[in-house]
């Protein structure tokens, strides 16, 4: 989007602060998809040391939100952004919490990997395929952000809905379990909130793209419906 | 964040103004100094009780338009005006209106403040006194009103026969205000009001100029995009004497529609 070069300020200065910015976000965003690849294969293989140092670099994720954020702080005080500067400055500070929050779901899936290990877990095979889904979604999501691109974003924003029909399914699948034998309704439980934790990444996707599309249109959708967001396309 | 854009949008909302919402209509307005042409088929309507500024980098004609506003441009012997800028109705270009009359509807503060030589009180009351009125008791109540809906009463109140000149800058702008106030116009035109202000002098004007919109219409031109942010209610992005964009001021600050206008409010190379 030639509408969005960052590099043609007057200030140089300005350009580096948002150019550094960006960068940390771009940094942190690749920190957190290897957090859920790596999330993904401890969950398969039930690998519990993998899972363990899924929780560790979480601290690296908070602090990567922290820094964004003081520095996104210190460009609004100084440079009072507008337009297009202050629509990236604004989908930097949301789409890090969305970030971090997705930082927290994966290690809460890594807990329940050591807390369920050696236990008779009933068989992952629907979660691990919701998780993969997610993962692309979340790649997709941090490659649109780079490129400013507004119809990979709502692509993206689109695909939440197999994830919510996976996690049906799921759903469906460990209370069958937990009917044919309650005394796993512990474990089980912790499964389904491992479920829950990858759909709701999904969603936290979904508003990593809401914020692309108000970056690069200037509108907001985060309450529009499908329809609604499609019709950007058009115009 | 803003709305869809299906729905009706601010810019939308002022080129369909009513009638009794218009305090100012712009049409077709193309303006030449010599053989040089300095406005280019300028057309928007401006608000009443709003306010309305103008933006731009320098020579873009923001100052023209606002001078052509009360016909200021008139004293420029080869400066031409075709188009018309209708004040409640009327166009002020009309052959039969008064410009001292206009002037009196449609006041003016400079960049510099430019108070005579002459006491506060004189200062205020001077256009009053122009048009006759001798009461003392009406140039009283007149001297109070004004300075006190410039945010200046409290601080002279007790030296109003002081010489203006002992005034800070920021004192003096306001009593200009006052001044441009005291004989009751219904447009206000602030040409760059706070450029020669410190920073509190200036933030003093800003909050002025939100109380002075319940009176009166105000156009004002900055430098200044902050402060155009700040106080107004549109905006309008002027360019080599074009009109490029006039919309409300917060979409125009936060996802402005031309390419040209997001270049100059983010401080692009042009």
């Amino acid at each position: 989007m030639e509408a969005l070069n960052l590099n043609r300020h007057i200030s140089g200065q300005f350009n580096n602060e948002l150019e550094s910015v960006r960068n940390q976000v771009m940094q942190m965003g690749g920190l957190i998809e290897q957090q859920l690849s790596d999330v993904l294969v401890a969950m398969a293989d039930n690998n519990v040391e993998l899972a363990r140092q899924v929780i560790i670099r979480d601290k690296e994720v908070n602090q990567f939100e922290s820094n964004v954020d003081q520095e996104c702080s210190r460009i609004i005080a100084k440079r009072q952004p507008a337009a297009s500067d202050l629509r990236l400055i604004l989908t930097i500070m949301k789409s890090i919490t969305e970030l971090e929050r997705i930082g927290d779901g994966v290690a809460g899936i890594a807990s329940m990997v050591i807390e369920n290990h050696g236990k008779e877990v009933p068989s992952l095979i629907g979660l691990e395929n919701m998780g993969q889904i997610v993962l692309k979604m979340l790649h997709n999501a941090l490659d649109a952000f780079t490129r400013l691109d507004l119809k990979a974003a709502i692509a993206i924003h689109n695909e939440d809905k197999k994830v919510n029909r996976q996690y049906e399914s799921i759903l469906r699948e460990l209370m069958t379990f937990m009917m044919e034998d309650p005394r796993s309704i512990p474990f089980v439980l912790k499964v389904l909130a491992s479920a829950h934790s990858i759909e709701r990444i999904g969603d936290r996707c979904q508003n990593l793209c809401e914020q692309i599309v108000y970056l690069v249109k200037g509108v907001d959708v985060r309450h529009a419906t499908e329809e609604e967001i499609n019709s950007l396309l058009v115009d | 964040m803003i709305t869809l854009p299906k729905s009706t949008t601010e810019a939308d909302v002022l080129t369909h103004l009513s009638a009794d919402k218009t305090a100012l209509e712009i049409k077709n307005l193309n303006l030449y100094y010599g053989d040089k042409q300095a406005l280019f088929d300028i057309s928007m309507k401006i608000p009443k009780g709003k306010v309305t500024a103008f933006i731009g980098p320098s020579g873009c004609g923001k100052s023209t338009l606002l001078r052509c506003i009360n016909r200021m441009n008139d004293l420029v012997d080869i400066c031409r005006v075709d188009g018309t800028i209708e004040l409640q109705g009327t166009n002020i270009y009309e052959k039969s209106v008064d410009v001292a009359s206009l002037r009196r509807r449609v006041g003016m503060v400079f960049q510099r403040p430019n108070p005579f030589p002459k006491s506060i009180y004189e200062n205020v009351v001077y256009g009053l006194r122009l048009q006759g009125i001798k009461d003392r008791r009406v140039l009283d109540e007149a001297a109070e009103t004004s300075l006190r809906s410039a945010a200046l009463w409290n601080e002279v109140k007790d030296r109003l026969h002081d010489n203006a000149f002992g005034l800070s800058g920021g004192q003096q702008q306001r009593l200009v205000i006052a001044r441009a106030v005291a004989i009751g116009p219904e447009v206000l035109l602030l040409d760059e009001p706070t450029s020669a202000l410190d920073p509190i002098s200036t933030l003093t004007i800003e909050e002025l100029i939100t109380e002075l919109k319940e009176k009166f219409t105000v156009v004002i031109v900055t430098h200044n995009m902050q402060q155009a942010a700040r106080v107004s209610d549109q905006t309008a992005f002027m360019y080599m004497g074009k009109l490029i964009e006039y919309t409300d001021t917060n979409t125009l600050f936060t996802a402005p529609k031309e390419k040209q206008t997001e270049d100059y409010i983010t401080g692009r190379y042009g």
